[in-house]
Protein backbone atom coordinates (compact mmCIF):
# COMPACT_ATOMS: atom_id res chain seq x y z
CA UNK A 1 0.00 0.00 0.00
CA UNK A 2 2.91 2.72 0.88
CA UNK A 3 5.10 1.90 -2.30
CA UNK A 4 2.02 2.08 -4.21
CA UNK A 5 1.03 5.80 -2.56
CA UNK A 6 5.25 6.20 -3.21
CA UNK A 7 5.02 5.59 -6.89
CA UNK A 8 2.13 7.29 -7.34
CA UNK A 9 3.26 10.31 -5.21
CA UNK A 10 6.48 10.43 -6.98
CA UNK A 11 5.32 11.68 -10.70
CA UNK A 12 2.86 14.11 -8.72
CA UNK A 13 5.91 15.63 -7.24
CA UNK A 14 7.78 15.66 -10.37
CA UNK A 15 4.08 17.43 -11.72
CA UNK A 16 4.38 19.77 -9.31
CA UNK A 17 7.96 20.92 -9.54
CA UNK A 18 7.85 20.56 -13.49
CA UNK A 19 4.99 23.15 -13.08
CA UNK A 20 6.59 25.26 -10.92
CA UNK A 21 9.73 25.74 -12.46
CA UNK A 22 7.64 26.30 -15.54
CA UNK A 23 6.14 29.05 -14.00
CA UNK A 24 9.05 30.91 -11.67
CA UNK A 25 10.77 30.52 -15.31
CA UNK A 26 8.68 32.37 -17.33
CA UNK A 27 8.33 34.81 -15.05
CA UNK A 28 12.17 35.35 -14.79
CA UNK A 29 12.17 35.72 -17.99
CA UNK A 30 9.92 39.49 -17.93
CA UNK A 31 12.50 41.39 -15.87
CA UNK A 32 15.50 40.05 -18.25
CA UNK A 33 13.65 40.76 -20.92
CA UNK A 34 12.80 44.27 -19.69
CA UNK A 35 16.18 45.36 -19.31
CA UNK A 36 17.64 44.23 -22.36
CA UNK A 37 14.61 46.24 -24.02
CA UNK A 38 15.90 49.26 -21.99
CA UNK A 39 19.25 49.59 -22.46
CA UNK A 40 19.20 48.13 -26.23
CA UNK A 41 16.27 50.36 -26.83
CA UNK A 42 19.22 53.11 -27.11
CA UNK A 43 21.47 51.17 -29.12
CA UNK A 44 19.12 49.96 -31.63
CA UNK A 45 17.98 54.04 -32.37
CA UNK A 46 21.08 54.51 -33.82
CA UNK A 47 20.74 52.22 -36.66
CA UNK A 48 18.75 54.25 -39.36
CA UNK A 49 20.21 51.70 -42.14
CA UNK A 50 18.92 50.62 -45.09
CA UNK A 51 20.60 46.91 -45.76
CA UNK A 52 19.52 46.49 -49.16
CA UNK A 53 18.04 49.95 -50.62
CA UNK A 54 16.91 48.58 -54.03
CA UNK A 55 13.55 46.93 -54.55
CA UNK A 56 14.81 45.95 -57.72
CA UNK A 57 17.21 43.67 -56.05
CA UNK A 58 14.97 42.83 -53.59
CA UNK A 59 12.35 41.79 -55.70
CA UNK A 60 14.33 39.35 -57.20
CA UNK A 61 15.67 37.81 -54.08
CA UNK A 62 12.10 37.51 -53.44
CA UNK A 63 11.65 34.08 -55.67
CA UNK A 64 8.35 35.29 -56.27
CA UNK A 65 6.65 36.58 -52.94
CA UNK A 66 7.66 39.96 -53.73
CA UNK A 67 3.79 41.10 -52.85
CA UNK A 68 4.24 39.43 -49.45
CA UNK A 69 7.52 40.95 -48.90
CA UNK A 70 5.62 44.58 -50.34
CA UNK A 71 3.21 44.04 -47.59
CA UNK A 72 6.34 43.22 -45.10
CA UNK A 73 8.09 47.02 -46.39
CA UNK A 74 4.63 48.54 -46.04
CA UNK A 75 4.26 47.56 -42.54
CA UNK A 76 7.59 48.27 -42.05
CA UNK A 77 7.22 52.10 -43.65
CA UNK A 78 3.95 52.22 -41.07
CA UNK A 79 5.96 51.53 -38.10
CA UNK A 80 9.23 53.81 -38.77
CA UNK A 81 6.74 56.80 -39.34
CA UNK A 82 4.61 56.07 -36.20
CA UNK A 83 7.71 55.30 -34.50
CA UNK A 84 9.09 58.97 -35.59
CA UNK A 85 6.13 60.50 -34.90
CA UNK A 86 5.75 58.66 -31.08
CA UNK A 87 9.35 59.72 -30.58
CA UNK A 88 9.06 63.59 -31.50
CA UNK A 89 11.54 63.20 -33.96
CA UNK A 90 11.66 65.40 -37.29
CA UNK A 91 14.17 63.07 -39.39
CA UNK A 92 12.60 60.71 -42.06
CA UNK A 93 15.59 60.08 -43.86
CA UNK A 94 14.53 56.60 -44.28
CA UNK A 95 10.66 57.56 -45.46
CA UNK A 96 11.68 57.99 -49.23
CA UNK A 97 13.98 55.32 -49.47
CA UNK A 98 11.59 52.56 -47.61
CA UNK A 99 8.72 53.28 -50.33
CA UNK A 100 10.43 53.60 -53.18
CA UNK A 101 11.58 49.65 -52.06
CA UNK A 102 7.87 49.05 -51.41
CA UNK A 103 6.57 50.37 -54.58
CA UNK A 104 9.30 48.74 -56.75
CA UNK A 105 8.47 45.13 -55.03
CA UNK A 106 4.14 45.92 -55.61
CA UNK A 107 3.89 48.66 -58.12
CA UNK A 108 0.60 48.31 -57.27
CA UNK A 109 -0.13 48.77 -53.42
CA UNK A 110 -2.12 51.73 -54.19
CA UNK A 111 -2.32 52.62 -50.11
CA UNK A 112 1.56 52.92 -50.25
CA UNK A 113 1.36 55.53 -52.91
CA UNK A 114 -1.75 57.23 -50.67
CA UNK A 115 -0.61 56.93 -47.38
CA UNK A 116 3.27 57.94 -48.16
CA UNK A 117 2.41 60.92 -50.51
CA UNK A 118 0.53 62.22 -46.92
CA UNK A 119 3.61 61.07 -45.13
CA UNK A 120 6.11 62.63 -46.97
CA UNK A 121 4.29 65.94 -47.70
CA UNK A 122 2.90 67.01 -44.37
CA UNK A 123 5.30 69.41 -42.37
CA UNK A 124 7.18 68.68 -39.85
CA UNK A 125 6.21 67.44 -36.99
CA UNK A 126 3.61 65.72 -38.31
CA UNK A 127 5.31 64.33 -41.38
CA UNK A 128 8.62 64.72 -43.16
CA UNK A 129 7.97 68.21 -44.95
CA UNK A 130 9.48 66.79 -48.28
CA UNK A 131 6.01 67.43 -50.41
CA UNK A 132 8.61 66.96 -54.22
CA UNK A 133 9.70 63.43 -53.02
CA UNK A 134 5.60 62.77 -52.02
CA UNK A 135 4.82 64.08 -55.79
CA UNK A 136 7.30 61.42 -57.16
CA UNK A 137 5.84 58.72 -55.41
CA UNK A 138 2.70 59.97 -56.63
CA UNK A 139 3.91 60.34 -59.99
CA UNK A 140 5.28 56.64 -60.26
CA UNK A 141 2.01 55.36 -58.28
CA UNK A 142 0.18 57.22 -61.91
CA UNK A 143 2.65 55.79 -63.88
CA UNK A 144 1.85 52.29 -62.95
CA UNK A 145 -1.80 52.94 -62.13
CA UNK A 146 -2.74 55.14 -64.99
CA UNK A 147 -6.28 54.59 -64.47
CA UNK A 148 -6.73 55.50 -60.88
CA UNK A 149 -7.68 58.60 -60.65
CA UNK A 150 -7.45 59.55 -56.95
CA UNK A 151 -3.71 60.03 -57.20
CA UNK A 152 -4.54 62.61 -59.70
CA UNK A 153 -6.59 63.99 -56.72
CA UNK A 154 -3.79 63.73 -53.86
CA UNK A 155 -1.35 65.59 -56.33
CA UNK A 156 -3.68 68.12 -56.55
CA UNK A 157 -3.94 67.98 -53.19
CA UNK A 158 -0.08 68.70 -52.20
CA UNK A 159 0.36 71.38 -55.13
CA UNK A 160 -2.72 73.28 -53.23
CA UNK A 161 -1.83 72.45 -49.83
CA UNK A 162 1.75 72.27 -49.58
CA UNK A 163 3.37 74.00 -52.55
CA UNK A 164 0.36 76.54 -53.17
CA UNK A 165 0.67 76.11 -56.50
CA UNK A 166 -3.09 76.37 -57.91
CA UNK A 167 -2.68 76.21 -61.47
CA UNK A 168 -0.67 73.37 -60.64
CA UNK A 169 -3.02 72.08 -58.51
CA UNK A 170 -5.69 72.72 -60.69
CA UNK A 171 -4.40 70.78 -64.06
CA UNK A 172 -4.06 67.67 -61.65
CA UNK A 173 -7.78 68.09 -60.86
CA UNK A 174 -8.44 68.38 -64.60
CA UNK A 175 -6.44 65.34 -65.22
CA UNK A 176 -8.08 63.20 -62.56
CA UNK A 177 -11.26 63.86 -63.71
CA UNK A 178 -10.48 63.11 -66.86
CA UNK A 179 -9.52 59.46 -65.78
CA UNK A 180 -12.40 56.78 -65.64
CA UNK A 181 -14.93 56.41 -62.82
CA UNK A 182 -13.01 59.54 -61.68
CA UNK A 183 -15.81 61.63 -59.31
CA UNK A 184 -17.83 64.61 -60.73
CA UNK A 185 -17.13 67.05 -58.63
CA UNK A 186 -13.11 66.95 -59.39
CA UNK A 187 -14.08 68.58 -62.35
CA UNK A 188 -15.39 71.20 -59.80
CA UNK A 189 -12.42 70.68 -57.92
CA UNK A 190 -10.65 71.75 -60.59
CA UNK A 191 -12.20 74.98 -61.69
CA UNK A 192 -12.73 76.35 -57.77
CA UNK A 193 -9.32 76.35 -57.44
CA UNK A 194 -8.49 78.04 -60.40
CA UNK A 195 -10.25 80.20 -59.87
CA UNK A 196 -9.87 80.75 -55.80
CA UNK A 197 -7.05 78.99 -54.92
CA UNK A 198 -5.71 80.08 -51.37
CA UNK A 199 -8.77 81.08 -50.04
CA UNK A 200 -9.74 79.25 -46.96
CA UNK A 201 -13.69 78.53 -48.53
CA UNK A 202 -11.52 76.36 -51.04
CA UNK A 203 -9.56 74.81 -48.73
CA UNK A 204 -12.82 73.80 -46.53
CA UNK A 205 -14.40 72.86 -49.44
CA UNK A 206 -11.09 70.69 -50.86
CA UNK A 207 -11.29 68.70 -47.06
CA UNK A 208 -14.59 68.05 -46.64
CA UNK A 209 -14.26 66.25 -49.85
CA UNK A 210 -11.93 64.45 -48.53
CA UNK A 211 -13.82 63.13 -45.48
CA UNK A 212 -16.69 62.65 -47.62
CA UNK A 213 -14.97 60.54 -49.61
CA UNK A 214 -11.84 59.11 -47.44
CA UNK A 215 -12.44 55.32 -48.04
CA UNK A 216 -9.68 55.03 -45.05
CA UNK A 217 -10.54 56.00 -41.06
CA UNK A 218 -6.79 57.72 -41.23
CA UNK A 219 -7.45 59.73 -44.13
CA UNK A 220 -10.66 61.03 -42.77
CA UNK A 221 -9.35 61.81 -39.70
CA UNK A 222 -6.58 63.66 -41.30
CA UNK A 223 -8.94 65.78 -43.40
CA UNK A 224 -11.17 66.58 -40.07
CA UNK A 225 -8.36 67.62 -38.32
CA UNK A 226 -8.07 70.43 -40.95
CA UNK A 227 -10.96 71.30 -40.91
CA UNK A 228 -11.10 71.81 -37.69
CA UNK A 229 -8.22 74.29 -38.16
CA UNK A 230 -9.59 75.69 -40.73
CA UNK A 231 -12.91 76.82 -38.61
CA UNK A 232 -10.78 77.68 -35.88
CA UNK A 233 -8.96 79.72 -38.23
CA UNK A 234 -12.06 81.35 -39.33
CA UNK A 235 -12.99 81.94 -35.56
CA UNK A 236 -10.59 83.79 -34.47
CA UNK A 237 -10.43 85.82 -37.44
CA UNK A 238 -13.97 86.63 -37.03
CA UNK A 239 -13.64 87.16 -33.06
CA UNK A 240 -10.52 89.19 -34.22
CA UNK A 241 -13.07 91.67 -36.32
CA UNK A 242 -15.43 92.02 -33.19
CA UNK A 243 -12.35 93.04 -30.71
CA UNK A 244 -11.28 95.81 -32.80
CA UNK A 245 -14.75 96.90 -33.13
CA UNK A 246 -15.32 96.50 -29.60
CA UNK A 247 -12.08 98.54 -28.81
CA UNK A 248 -12.97 101.31 -31.30
CA UNK A 249 -16.46 101.73 -29.80
CA UNK A 250 -15.01 101.43 -26.12
CA UNK A 251 -12.21 103.74 -26.88
CA UNK A 252 -10.28 101.44 -25.10
CA UNK A 253 -8.60 97.51 -25.35
CA UNK A 254 -10.48 94.87 -23.72
CA UNK A 255 -8.69 92.70 -21.48
CA UNK A 256 -11.56 89.59 -21.52
CA UNK A 257 -13.93 88.21 -23.59
CA UNK A 258 -16.87 88.68 -20.43
CA UNK A 259 -16.43 92.20 -21.24
CA UNK A 260 -17.75 91.46 -24.88
CA UNK A 261 -20.41 89.20 -23.89
CA UNK A 262 -21.45 92.07 -21.18
CA UNK A 263 -21.36 94.53 -24.26
CA UNK A 264 -23.74 91.36 -25.87
CA UNK A 265 -21.05 91.20 -28.73
CA UNK A 266 -20.98 87.93 -27.72
CA UNK A 267 -23.51 85.38 -26.48
CA UNK A 268 -21.35 83.43 -24.57
CA UNK A 269 -17.76 82.99 -23.75
CA UNK A 270 -15.95 81.41 -27.04
CA UNK A 271 -14.68 77.97 -27.48
CA UNK A 272 -12.63 76.59 -30.20
CA UNK A 273 -14.08 73.93 -32.54
CA UNK A 274 -13.21 70.85 -29.51
CA UNK A 275 -14.58 73.21 -26.79
CA UNK A 276 -11.74 74.85 -25.06
CA UNK A 277 -12.29 77.85 -24.55
CA UNK A 278 -10.25 80.88 -26.66
CA UNK A 279 -8.17 83.22 -24.74
CA UNK A 280 -7.04 86.81 -25.26
CA UNK A 281 -2.70 87.17 -25.21
CA UNK A 282 -1.36 90.54 -23.76
CA UNK A 283 -1.50 92.25 -26.87
CA UNK A 284 -5.13 91.50 -27.03
CA UNK A 285 -5.66 88.93 -30.01
CA UNK A 286 -7.30 86.01 -30.06
CA UNK A 287 -5.53 82.95 -29.55
CA UNK A 288 -5.94 78.91 -28.96
CA UNK A 289 -5.99 77.53 -25.63
CA UNK A 290 -2.43 75.80 -24.79
CA UNK A 291 -4.94 73.31 -23.70
CA UNK A 292 -6.37 72.83 -26.88
CA UNK A 293 -5.66 69.93 -29.87
CA UNK A 294 -6.50 72.02 -32.40
CA UNK A 295 -3.28 72.23 -34.69
CA UNK A 296 -3.61 75.79 -36.39
CA UNK A 297 0.07 74.69 -37.77
CA UNK A 298 -1.40 72.66 -40.43
CA UNK A 299 -2.78 75.65 -41.78
CA UNK A 300 0.70 77.52 -42.54
CA UNK B 1 24.61 9.65 -13.35
CA UNK B 2 22.14 8.30 -15.59
CA UNK B 3 21.66 11.23 -17.20
CA UNK B 4 25.26 11.39 -18.47
CA UNK B 5 24.85 8.01 -20.05
CA UNK B 6 22.02 8.58 -21.88
CA UNK B 7 23.55 12.19 -23.25
CA UNK B 8 26.23 10.26 -24.25
CA UNK B 9 24.51 7.44 -26.19
CA UNK B 10 22.75 10.37 -28.23
CA UNK B 11 25.54 12.22 -28.68
CA UNK B 12 26.67 8.77 -30.18
CA UNK B 13 23.83 7.80 -32.27
CA UNK B 14 23.34 11.81 -33.27
CA UNK B 15 27.45 11.95 -34.76
CA UNK B 16 26.19 9.09 -36.71
CA UNK B 17 23.75 10.62 -38.95
CA UNK B 18 25.03 11.23 -42.11
CA UNK B 19 22.60 14.53 -43.15
CA UNK B 20 24.81 16.54 -40.35
CA UNK B 21 27.48 15.86 -42.21
CA UNK B 22 26.46 16.99 -45.04
CA UNK B 23 24.97 20.38 -43.39
CA UNK B 24 28.12 20.91 -41.46
CA UNK B 25 29.73 20.65 -45.16
CA UNK B 26 27.51 22.71 -46.89
CA UNK B 27 27.87 25.36 -44.06
CA UNK B 28 31.67 25.36 -44.67
CA UNK B 29 31.51 25.65 -48.48
CA UNK B 30 28.93 28.84 -47.90
CA UNK B 31 31.68 30.54 -45.28
CA UNK B 32 34.29 29.39 -48.55
CA UNK B 33 32.21 30.57 -50.98
CA UNK B 34 32.17 34.45 -48.90
CA UNK B 35 35.72 35.27 -49.68
CA UNK B 36 34.40 34.80 -53.49
CA UNK B 37 31.99 36.94 -52.83
CA UNK B 38 33.74 39.74 -50.86
CA UNK B 39 36.25 39.77 -53.82
CA UNK B 40 33.51 40.53 -56.08
CA UNK B 41 33.02 43.58 -54.34
CA UNK B 42 34.53 46.58 -52.89
CA UNK B 43 35.30 47.86 -49.85
CA UNK B 44 33.35 45.30 -47.53
CA UNK B 45 35.13 42.02 -48.49
CA UNK B 46 35.71 41.11 -45.06
CA UNK B 47 31.85 42.44 -44.09
CA UNK B 48 30.82 39.84 -46.41
CA UNK B 49 33.30 37.35 -45.37
CA UNK B 50 31.99 38.04 -41.61
CA UNK B 51 28.08 38.43 -42.21
CA UNK B 52 27.68 35.88 -44.52
CA UNK B 53 30.20 33.37 -42.23
CA UNK B 54 28.20 33.90 -39.07
CA UNK B 55 24.83 33.70 -40.99
CA UNK B 56 25.34 30.23 -42.46
CA UNK B 57 26.68 29.15 -38.90
CA UNK B 58 23.67 30.50 -37.35
CA UNK B 59 21.01 28.88 -40.33
CA UNK B 60 23.02 25.65 -41.24
CA UNK B 61 22.63 25.54 -37.37
CA UNK B 62 19.43 25.89 -37.40
CA UNK B 63 18.73 23.45 -39.81
CA UNK B 64 20.80 21.20 -37.31
CA UNK B 65 18.85 22.16 -33.94
CA UNK B 66 15.60 21.22 -35.91
CA UNK B 67 16.87 17.95 -37.68
CA UNK B 68 17.93 16.52 -34.64
CA UNK B 69 15.77 17.77 -32.16
CA UNK B 70 12.22 16.46 -33.67
CA UNK B 71 13.57 13.05 -34.00
CA UNK B 72 13.44 12.64 -29.74
CA UNK B 73 10.71 10.73 -28.76
CA UNK B 74 9.49 9.16 -32.54
CA UNK B 75 12.82 7.36 -33.29
CA UNK B 76 12.65 5.87 -29.81
CA UNK B 77 8.77 4.57 -30.37
CA UNK B 78 9.91 3.49 -34.10
CA UNK B 79 12.94 1.30 -32.86
CA UNK B 80 11.31 0.03 -29.87
CA UNK B 81 13.96 1.24 -27.54
CA UNK B 82 11.72 3.48 -25.44
CA UNK B 83 10.06 0.66 -23.68
CA UNK B 84 13.77 -0.96 -22.79
CA UNK B 85 14.89 2.90 -21.60
CA UNK B 86 11.88 3.19 -19.63
CA UNK B 87 11.89 0.28 -17.88
CA UNK B 88 14.84 0.38 -16.27
CA UNK B 89 15.46 2.90 -13.26
CA UNK B 90 15.27 5.82 -15.28
CA UNK B 91 12.77 8.49 -14.64
CA UNK B 92 11.35 10.32 -17.48
CA UNK B 93 12.81 13.56 -16.70
CA UNK B 94 15.97 11.73 -16.42
CA UNK B 95 15.35 10.98 -19.84
CA UNK B 96 14.02 14.03 -21.17
CA UNK B 97 17.13 15.92 -19.82
CA UNK B 98 20.00 13.38 -20.79
CA UNK B 99 18.29 13.39 -24.44
CA UNK B 100 18.79 17.11 -24.43
CA UNK B 101 22.43 17.57 -22.79
CA UNK B 102 23.14 14.90 -25.88
CA UNK B 103 21.78 17.26 -28.66
CA UNK B 104 23.40 20.07 -27.11
CA UNK B 105 26.42 18.24 -27.14
CA UNK B 106 25.84 17.39 -30.62
CA UNK B 107 25.30 21.12 -31.87
CA UNK B 108 27.94 22.30 -29.91
CA UNK B 109 30.60 20.41 -31.60
CA UNK B 110 29.17 20.70 -35.06
CA UNK B 111 28.87 24.53 -34.26
CA UNK B 112 32.36 24.01 -33.14
CA UNK B 113 33.42 22.78 -36.81
CA UNK B 114 31.67 25.62 -38.58
CA UNK B 115 33.57 28.13 -36.20
CA UNK B 116 36.88 26.57 -36.89
CA UNK B 117 36.23 26.88 -40.42
CA UNK B 118 34.84 30.31 -40.34
CA UNK B 119 38.32 31.17 -38.60
CA UNK B 120 40.24 29.58 -41.37
CA UNK B 121 38.61 31.54 -44.08
CA UNK B 122 39.18 34.64 -42.06
CA UNK B 123 42.62 33.92 -41.89
CA UNK B 124 43.04 32.50 -45.42
CA UNK B 125 41.85 36.70 -46.27
CA UNK B 126 43.29 38.60 -43.66
CA UNK B 127 46.58 36.53 -43.43
CA UNK B 128 46.62 36.77 -39.99
CA UNK B 129 44.49 36.31 -37.15
CA UNK B 130 44.43 39.10 -34.92
CA UNK B 131 43.12 39.25 -30.68
CA UNK B 132 40.66 41.29 -31.69
CA UNK B 133 39.01 38.58 -34.07
CA UNK B 134 38.16 36.65 -30.87
CA UNK B 135 34.74 39.18 -30.85
CA UNK B 136 32.98 36.74 -33.32
CA UNK B 137 32.87 34.34 -30.81
CA UNK B 138 30.64 36.35 -28.77
CA UNK B 139 27.87 35.90 -32.24
CA UNK B 140 28.98 32.64 -32.34
CA UNK B 141 27.91 32.07 -28.41
CA UNK B 142 24.75 34.05 -28.49
CA UNK B 143 24.09 31.98 -32.15
CA UNK B 144 24.76 28.49 -29.94
CA UNK B 145 22.32 30.42 -27.28
CA UNK B 146 19.86 30.87 -29.81
CA UNK B 147 19.79 27.12 -31.15
CA UNK B 148 20.03 25.68 -27.42
CA UNK B 149 16.93 27.24 -27.40
CA UNK B 150 15.70 25.82 -30.83
CA UNK B 151 16.49 22.61 -29.41
CA UNK B 152 14.25 22.66 -26.67
CA UNK B 153 11.43 23.57 -28.65
CA UNK B 154 11.99 21.05 -30.96
CA UNK B 155 12.27 18.39 -27.77
CA UNK B 156 8.43 19.56 -26.83
CA UNK B 157 6.95 19.66 -29.60
CA UNK B 158 8.82 16.02 -30.27
CA UNK B 159 7.03 15.12 -27.27
CA UNK B 160 3.24 16.09 -28.79
CA UNK B 161 3.75 15.14 -32.93
CA UNK B 162 4.97 13.57 -35.40
CA UNK B 163 8.94 14.72 -36.70
CA UNK B 164 7.41 16.37 -39.80
CA UNK B 165 5.31 18.70 -37.89
CA UNK B 166 7.39 19.35 -35.10
CA UNK B 167 10.47 20.43 -37.50
CA UNK B 168 7.06 22.74 -38.99
CA UNK B 169 6.17 24.36 -35.82
CA UNK B 170 9.97 24.21 -34.75
CA UNK B 171 10.46 26.44 -37.83
CA UNK B 172 7.32 28.72 -37.26
CA UNK B 173 8.35 29.62 -34.05
CA UNK B 174 12.08 30.99 -34.72
CA UNK B 175 10.38 33.00 -37.36
CA UNK B 176 7.75 34.74 -35.30
CA UNK B 177 10.40 34.41 -32.61
CA UNK B 178 12.42 36.74 -34.61
CA UNK B 179 9.53 38.99 -35.23
CA UNK B 180 8.23 39.39 -31.67
CA UNK B 181 9.93 43.10 -31.16
CA UNK B 182 7.62 43.99 -33.87
CA UNK B 183 4.03 42.28 -31.58
CA UNK B 184 5.46 44.29 -29.37
CA UNK B 185 4.99 47.52 -31.07
CA UNK B 186 2.18 46.93 -32.63
CA UNK B 187 0.83 46.10 -29.30
CA UNK B 188 2.03 49.33 -28.03
CA UNK B 189 0.69 51.53 -31.00
CA UNK B 190 -2.82 49.13 -30.74
CA UNK B 191 -5.56 51.44 -29.05
CA UNK B 192 -7.19 48.51 -28.21
CA UNK B 193 -6.50 48.26 -24.71
CA UNK B 194 -7.17 44.09 -24.41
CA UNK B 195 -5.09 43.48 -27.68
CA UNK B 196 -2.35 45.43 -26.47
CA UNK B 197 -2.03 43.30 -23.06
CA UNK B 198 -2.28 40.28 -25.36
CA UNK B 199 0.45 41.26 -27.44
CA UNK B 200 2.76 42.02 -24.40
CA UNK B 201 2.05 38.50 -23.09
CA UNK B 202 3.03 36.65 -25.93
CA UNK B 203 6.13 39.20 -26.12
CA UNK B 204 7.12 37.81 -22.61
CA UNK B 205 5.67 34.66 -23.49
CA UNK B 206 7.41 33.41 -27.23
CA UNK B 207 11.09 33.21 -27.69
CA UNK B 208 12.84 36.23 -28.55
CA UNK B 209 15.25 35.98 -30.94
CA UNK B 210 15.93 39.18 -31.75
CA UNK B 211 18.18 39.47 -28.27
CA UNK B 212 20.69 37.05 -29.80
CA UNK B 213 21.14 38.45 -33.42
CA UNK B 214 24.45 40.15 -32.86
CA UNK B 215 26.17 39.85 -36.47
CA UNK B 216 26.32 43.13 -38.07
CA UNK B 217 27.23 44.64 -34.57
CA UNK B 218 30.57 42.39 -34.80
CA UNK B 219 30.42 42.46 -38.06
CA UNK B 220 30.98 46.50 -37.98
CA UNK B 221 33.84 45.84 -35.23
CA UNK B 222 31.41 47.28 -32.15
CA UNK B 223 31.20 46.09 -29.00
CA UNK B 224 29.17 43.45 -27.78
CA UNK B 225 28.18 45.34 -24.61
CA UNK B 226 27.83 43.45 -21.16
CA UNK B 227 24.20 43.77 -20.18
CA UNK B 228 23.74 41.56 -23.25
CA UNK B 229 26.22 39.02 -22.22
CA UNK B 230 24.28 38.89 -19.07
CA UNK B 231 20.70 39.30 -20.16
CA UNK B 232 21.06 36.79 -23.39
CA UNK B 233 22.51 34.00 -20.69
CA UNK B 234 20.20 34.28 -18.07
CA UNK B 235 17.30 34.48 -20.75
CA UNK B 236 18.36 31.60 -22.82
CA UNK B 237 19.23 29.44 -19.49
CA UNK B 238 15.20 30.44 -18.01
CA UNK B 239 13.56 29.86 -21.40
CA UNK B 240 15.34 26.56 -21.86
CA UNK B 241 14.51 25.60 -18.13
CA UNK B 242 10.99 26.16 -18.73
CA UNK B 243 10.70 24.24 -22.08
CA UNK B 244 12.46 21.55 -20.59
CA UNK B 245 10.10 21.48 -17.73
CA UNK B 246 7.43 21.69 -20.39
CA UNK B 247 8.68 18.35 -22.21
CA UNK B 248 8.99 16.60 -18.83
CA UNK B 249 5.22 17.81 -18.27
CA UNK B 250 3.68 16.43 -21.82
CA UNK B 251 6.01 13.38 -21.47
CA UNK B 252 4.89 12.16 -17.88
CA UNK B 253 1.39 12.31 -19.73
CA UNK B 254 2.53 9.90 -22.54
CA UNK B 255 1.52 6.56 -21.91
CA UNK B 256 3.66 3.84 -24.21
CA UNK B 257 2.13 0.90 -24.99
Amino acid sequence: MTSSSESLSQPRLRRHVCWLLLLLCLLGLIPIQRSIDLRRGNDRGAADVLFLPSGKFLRQLSLGYEGLLADIYWTRVVQYFGGKRLAHSTEFKLLGPLFQITTDLDPHLLIAYRFGSIFLAEKSPRGAGQPLEALALLHRGIVANPDYWRLWEDVGFIYYWDLKDYPAASRAFQAGSERPGAMEWMRALAAKVAAQGGQLATSRFLWSEIVRQAGNEQIRKNAEDHLIAIEAEEEITKLDELIALYNTRQGRPTRSFQALVTAGYLRALPHDPLGVPYILDAGGRVRLNPRSSVELSLLE
Amino acid sequence: MRVATIALHTFKESVREKVLYNLVAFALLLIGTAILFGSISVGVEQIILITLGLTSISVFGLLIAIFIGIDLVSKEIERRTIYNILSKPVSRPEFILGKYLGLLFTLLVNTAIMTVGFYAALFYQKRALLLDDLRFLGAVYFILLELAMVVGIAVVFSCISTPVLSAVYTFCLYVIGNFSADLRAFGQETQNALLGTLCDVLYYLLPNFGNFNVITQVAHAEKIPGYLWLGNSLYALLYIAALLGMAVLIFEEREFR
